[in-house]
């Protein structure tokens, strides 16, 4: 399905007394094709070769997936359950011993029955994550409901896609990543890229994006940084961080002012252009360069080329998508493909990249504070009973709706929250404001941690589970594209490690739920009442078996029965997903960042990845390569700047907010903002640059702003006089 | 059908994917043997990653007093054969591109093999297999010669490496540039 010119028959090299187990990578949401290599006297993984017949990445990876197998025999690798029983070395390493699963799990029940008795049952919560199988992920959202009764579940998705999501919920009533696979992208004409370091973050799309200028097309850019991609797009929009909802705008009025727009399908597929067109109006070229720092003659151009273009995609990732208005940002640069008709055929629509392996399924099924499995609400009463009717509860024991990610750690620090069950995740890193998340940790009475490494979140929890890595459990993941695919177990569980399905089923059984969880003995029992639970909602994965998986290469959803082949393009009959079939053009009006700069604080700081790790560095830190690349965070800073303040290449500065301060190496580069500096924020301790982020969340997806905030420089030694 | 590294420099994006995937070839020891480089570190991103060339006539093999390094039928200038190397270090004089890796601990000379294990049987080396970016391709030569007339200018120059600095080499390189012949879709 789907091969294209980049594929080739390329047959695998076996070593003698191995074997290949075909899976995908454990990081992004890429999901690259590999064959681990498994030794078949020692039965462990030993090493990774490429999977050349998988259609989307055809053998390629980057330098996280090359080394991913090292994860799996680790030395750092968490063999036993730990508890720790001197709460006063919270926030440290220290004081853990080895326990078994049973004293493990008896503590837990134990611990989180007294909380609900004396505080209620939404005295718990559960933190999760979307690096792990939407079996897992469903799972999840099933025990915070049925085995704990709480109403305070929610994931990390909130630091990563939840903007995405809400800005396609509300432009095209679904919520798919992408509209298109990605073996369109490099058969279009323009790629529209805003607010995504590809090159770092998505490496392996790379090929088929430069294919795109071979052909003789068009690459756009949006970025305060000259990123990789962005050195050889054709046009590179510079903008200051924060202030994309006023570039999409004053894209979006040059296409209807130089007359790019498609009215036959305004008319018959959108609703809101008038109101739309009458909003953009103000953003001219001139106004929006104002607002937005970039030259008014490179937003005339842009618009030029993506309305010429036959065929566009327009892409956008964590950059615009992590700020306060991070849903304005996204359904705004879809206008774009909205006012021009440039959607819902082949080579053309709109993309999110998604950063989670599994950040589309891992959202879709349950472990938002407000959804259950298939994409359904939590506040619709018929889409609670059908999920009521497959779980065996009554609607009266479903919680209601919670909070989001963040929120929750407010709650925390406010004791409505007493207990916490974190599970793939590492918040003492990844949240924003992380002196107030640290604390709000401390303030629990009882947490959980499930991990295979001790994250720096673990050194918070009285009680860390040994869970398992990618490689020793199988399910499936939704990756990039929309498309579900299977990851494979290439070896058994290392020491005592469980994969997390597996510890749930048997935490219910503690807490005398056992009757909603103990038929679930494998991952694929999980798998087909997950299947089940998601029947007619939206996001409709019935009838994406295991075996129709293996056999297509993937299946898109949605994937409604044995029949369905699964749904590549989404919107090819012009049908989006409001009740009255029209997508919607929004009309979106422009707020700057939450925090400008000021005369205290007067550079803007934004944050991001490096190729060599992977979110909270929990990890990618651990592999040996991958250290060795980058072993530390650095600021960013430009010639110019730097030398305003006397700064030197790889001098050791302060750098702080309102909020926090860290002390980072110097990078000086001519490739960023000179009213800009940026930190990559895969570190832990005092160098997590989310120390100094700003919690300011967007209204709608409640994910905060990590892309923009005011902050100051300050040297930290007096350089030594020759 | 033979088949050529072939190096696209204007494609690179730093990722050093290449080096990681270089490890990870069975017959290296998990060191790596090839180089990426920051062009112009405090200006741009841009970078290049420099690969053994395997030269048709190369000056490491011709300057080892030793005959330690020897050329594979597929043209593949091997490492240094561990039961010859003397650790004179000649050849990481000699090469011009600076490519032998020297070892001081085992007093020998490593170098890419051009994944001989994998490539002797057709299958691609580790690095061109994973790059992310097609900065590092395993092409036919007629796959090259097609190259050459996409990305040919006016002035009847492919944009390559010309002229070469050490003579022939059985790896192809385009140097930065492609997209100067390129005529625009619109």
């Amino acid at each position: 399905m789907q091969r294209d010119k980049f594929f080739k028959e390329i047959e695998n090299l076996n070593h003698p007394n191995e074997k290949l187990i075909k899976t995908h990578c454990s990081y992004c949401g890429m999901q690259c094709g590999m064959n681990l290599r498994v030794n078949t006297q020692t039965n462990k993984i030993i090493g990774v070769e490429p999977r050349y017949d998988w259609p989307v990445t055809v053998g390629k990876m980057c330098p996280k997936g090359v080394t991913a197998y090292q994860q799996t025999n680790h030395k750092d690798r968490l063999l036993k359950p730990l508890i720790r029983d001197d709460a006063s070395l919270k926030g440290t390493a220290e004081g853990f011993r080895e326990a078994s699963w049973d004293e493990a799990y008896d503590l837990i029940a134990k611990k989180f029955k007294e909380l609900q008795t004396e505080y209620g049952k939404d005295s718990l919560s559960v933190f999760s994550g979307v690096s792990m199988t939407n079996e897992k992920c469903y799972l999840t959202g099933k025990f915070a409901r049925v085995a704990l009764g709480t109403r305070y579940i929610d994931y990390n998705g909130r630091f990563c896609m939840s903007s995405a999501a809400g800005g396609f919920l509300r432009s095209f009533g679904v919520d798919r990543g992408s509209t298109l696979p990605w073996t369109d992208i490099h058969e279009t004409d323009c790629l529209f890229i805003a607010g995504s370091n590809t090159a770092e973050c998505h490496p392996t799309s790379m090929f088929r994006i430069w294919n795109v200028q071979e052909r003789g097309g068009y690459i756009i850019v949006v970025d305060p940084r000259e990123t990789p991609i962005a050195r050889r797009a054709d046009l590179h929009l510079d903008l200051q961080p924060g202030t994309d909802l006023a570039l999409a705008n004053g894209i979006v009025n040059q296409l209807i002012e130089m007359g790019y727009i498609d009215e036959e399908f305004i008319n018959k597929h959108t609703n809101g252009f008038e109101e739309t067109k009458e909003l953009v109006k103000d953003f001219t070229p001139e106004y929006t360069s104002m607002l937005t720092g970039v030259a008014p003659e490179k937003i005339i151009r842009a618009a030029e080329i993506y309305g010429k273009a036959p065929n566009a995609v327009v892409m956008f990732a964590r950059g615009v998508e992590q700020q306060h208005k991070g849903v304005d940002n996204v359904s705004a640069y879809t206008n774009m493909a909205l006012v021009t008709g440039k959607i819902g055929r082949p080579k053309a629509g709109v993309a999110t990249f998604t950063g989670q392996g599994n950040g589309q399924g891992g959202r879709e099924h349950g472990q938002k504070s407000d959804l259950l499995p298939g994409y359904r609400k939590i506040t619709n009463p018929k889409h609670v009973e059908e999920v009521c009717s497959v779980w065996g509860i009554t609607p009266e024991e479903m919680p209601q709706p919670g909070v989001s990610a963040y929120e929750m750690i407010e709650l925390m620090e406010q004791k409505t929250i007493r207990g916490l069950y974190l599970l793939c995740s590492n918040p003492a890193v990844s949240a924003p404001n992380l002196n107030f998340v640290r604390k709000a940790f401390k303030a629990l009475d009882f947490m959980v941690c499930s991990d295979f490494y001790l994250s720096e979140s673990a050194e918070f929890a009285d009680v860390i589970l040994p869970a398992v890595t990618w490689s020793e459990d199988e399910g499936t993941v939704t990756n990039i594209e929309g498309r579900i695919i299977k990851i494979n177990k290439a070896q058994e569980p290392v020491g005592e490690s469980k994969p997390d399905w597996q510890i749930q089923v048997e935490l219910a059984e503690r807490l005398g739920r056992g009757k909603y969880f103990s038929h679930l003995k494998t991952a694929r029992d999980v798998a087909d009442e997950f299947r089940l639970a998601t029947k007619g909602g939206y996001a409709d994965y019935y009838g994406a078996t295991w075996d129709k998986i293996d056999k297509q290469d993937g299946v898109f959803w949605p994937c409604k029965d044995e029949k369905d082949e699964g749904t590549p393009h989404m919107f090819l009959d012009k049908k989006f997903y409001h009740p009255d079939g029209k997508a919607k053009i929004c009309a979106l009006p422009y707020r700057p960042p939450a925090e400008e700069p000021c005369e205290k604080y007067p550079l803007r700081l934004t944050t991001g990845r490096v190729v060599y790790h992977y979110l909270s560095g929990n990890q990618t830190r651990r592999i040996p390569f991958l250290h060795d690349m980058c072993p530390e965070p650095y600021v960013e800073i430009h010639p110019e700047t730097a030398s305003t303040y006397n700064m030197e290449h790889e001098e050791r500065v302060r750098l702080f907010t309102r909020r926090g301060e860290a002390v980072y190496k110097v990078k000086i580069t001519e490739a960023i903002r000179k009213d800009t500096v940026f930190v990559p924020y895969h570190f832990g301790h005092e160098d997590s640059i989310n120390l100094l982020t700003i919690a300011a969340l967007d209204p709608i997806s409640r994910m905060p702003e990590f892309k923009a905030c005011a902050a100051q420089l300050e040297k930290v030694e007096l350089k030594k006089v020759q | 059908m033979k088949k050529r590294l072939y190096l696209e420099l204007e494609n690179c994006i730093g990722c050093r994917s290449c080096l990681a995937a270089c490890t990870q070839c069975g017959g290296h020891e998990e060191r790596n043997r090839n180089y990426v480089y920051d062009v112009n570190p405090l200006v741009n991103r841009q970078t290049m990653p420099l690969m053994c060339l395997h030269c048709e006539n190369p000056a490491c093999a011709r300057s080892c007093p030793a005959q330690a390094i020897q050329i594979h039928e597929t043209g593949a200038v091997l490492s240094a054969l561990v039961e010859k190397c003397i650790g004179c270090q000649n050849c990481t004089i000699a090469c011009p591109y600076g490519i032998p890796k020297f070892d001081h601990e085992q007093n020998l000379m490593y170098k890419c093999d051009l994944c001989i294990d994998r490539t002797k049987d057709g299958i691609p080396p580790m690095c061109a297999s994973v790059c992310p970016s097609n900065t590092l391709q395993w092409l036919t030569d007629e796959e090259i010669e097609n190259k050459k007339k996409q990305f040919n200018l006016d002035n009847g120059k492919w944009v390559t490496s010309m002229p070469y600095l050490e003579g022939e080499t059985n790896v192809k390189v385009n140097l930065p540039g492609i997209l100067q012949g390129i005529t625009k879709l619109f």
